[in-house]
């Protein structure tokens, strides 16, 4: 009797480790976060719409009704990447997010100057190489520094009616993601 | 010798089984650490963030989730009416209150996998503070529900239960200074279809 208690008890302290393994593990090794599903979708330096425009269920979770969104990702160990988009709506908001899908900035429209979107991301290192010869490209683009390797960037676009759905939709589809 | 190995099974069965489990169970739970309550709406600051604590990030992970930065908004969610009782789709409800200083908010009903309840044939599944009517005092008031009501109509369909989704973009109430002080419209109900 007090074998199959000692049992139990060991049994129970294993669970606990067990525990504690896979909720730290979990994020490392889950094929359903965001960057997996955005790799399934499109290739690197693409950007994608992320929401049910057709009535199919989301990519990513992460939109309200009232909002298209379109994602790309990218890889700061090769080069800054400069994201733009011409054309004007009425709200925008721009999301980076670290490989494992955690936000790690993010800034809207009233952020630049007329809302034009247009922006680099960045590490330090790069930005110290920037600042010695500035690429004419660059002269508009707001500098985000982050320390980061691997990316995403999501931008939402707000369409308060459906009158404003074409605009949106063609301001996300003209979304150019490139490294330069 | 064979006592032994059944003894090792157990131990093993025990543990795998019960730290697989508890996590499963953990994660399906919808009762979140770092909550941040205020009357029935309910808010969780640092998901998707780094400073998330290791729940929330597992079930950011596995759930594919990219949520809102602080300079975009936050988002309530209420799955209970004044009364404590669980929203229903076949219930209307009234949406009163003051409503916190953001550049525009939002509101919808979800369903239970968080999916978006459809308005009905002709009526968009949510509202936006810019087409709303307030007011003297600037608050609103908005019904909520399957029939159509004069005023603000926030239209519902289907049966079953739903969360009503409040998002306030670009607000103040988002950032560092604590969501906690915020007054949110109260959900009351005002009657059920038989």
């Amino acid at each position: 009797m007090l074998r199959l208690f000692y049992v139990l008890l060991v049994g129970l302290i294993g669970a606990g480790l067990v525990h504690i393994a896979v909720l730290l593990m979990l994020p490392q090794f889950s094929e359903r976060d965001a960057w997996s599903s955005l790799a399934e979708a499109a290739d690197v330096y693409k950007a994608v719409r992320i929401d049910a425009s057709d009535g199919s269920p989301p990519l990513v979770k992460a939109v309200d009704p009232l909002f298209h969104a379109a994602a790309c990702r990218f890889d700061l160990d090769e080069a800054p990447v400069h994201i733009r988009a011409p054309g004007n709506v009425p709200y925008w908001s721009v999301s980076i997010y670290n490989r494992a899908g955690e936000n790690v900035y993010s800034f809207n429209d009233r952020a630049t100057e007329k809302g034009a979107l247009d922006f680099v991301v960045l590490t330090s290192a790069q930005m110290i190489e920037v600042r010695k010869a500035m690429p004419e490209d660059y002269k508009r683009a707001i500098f985000v520094q982050v320390p980061l390797g691997d990316g995403i960037v999501l931008v939402r676009s707000f369409v308060p009616d459906p009158t404003w759905e074409e605009a949106t939709s063609n301001f996300l589809a003209r979304i150019a993601c490139s490294k330069d | 010798m064979l006592k032994t190995a059944f003894l090792i099974f157990v131990v093993l069965a025990v543990a795998i089984g019960g730290g697989g489990g508890s996590v499963w169970y953990a994660l399906k739970a919808n009762e979140g650490v770092g909550a941040v309550t205020i009357g029935q709406w309910t808010a969780y600051p640092y998901i998707g963030t780094p400073d998330a604590d290791p729940y929330s990030k597992a079930r950011s992970a596995s759930e594919g989730l990219l949520s809102l930065g602080r300079a975009e908004g936050i988002s309530f969610s209420a799955q209970r009416d004044s009364d404590g009782e669980a929203l229903r789709r076949e219930c209307t409800y009234m949406v009163e209150g003051p409503v916190p200083s953001a550049r525009f908010w939002t509101l919808y009903a979800a369903d239970q996998a968080g999916g978006v309840v459809r308005g009905g044939e002709r009526r968009a599944g949510a509202l936006h503070s810019h087409q709303l009517i307030r007011l003297a005092d600037n608050s609103v008031s908005i019904s909520a529900g399957k029939h159509a009501s004069p005023g603000n109509w926030l239209a519902i369909s289907g049966v079953g239960p739903m969360t009503l989704v409040l998002t306030f973009f670009d607000t103040p109430i988002a950032s560092s200074t604590g969501a906690a002080d915020v007054v949110l419209p109260s959900i009351i109900k005002a009657g059920c279809d038989a």
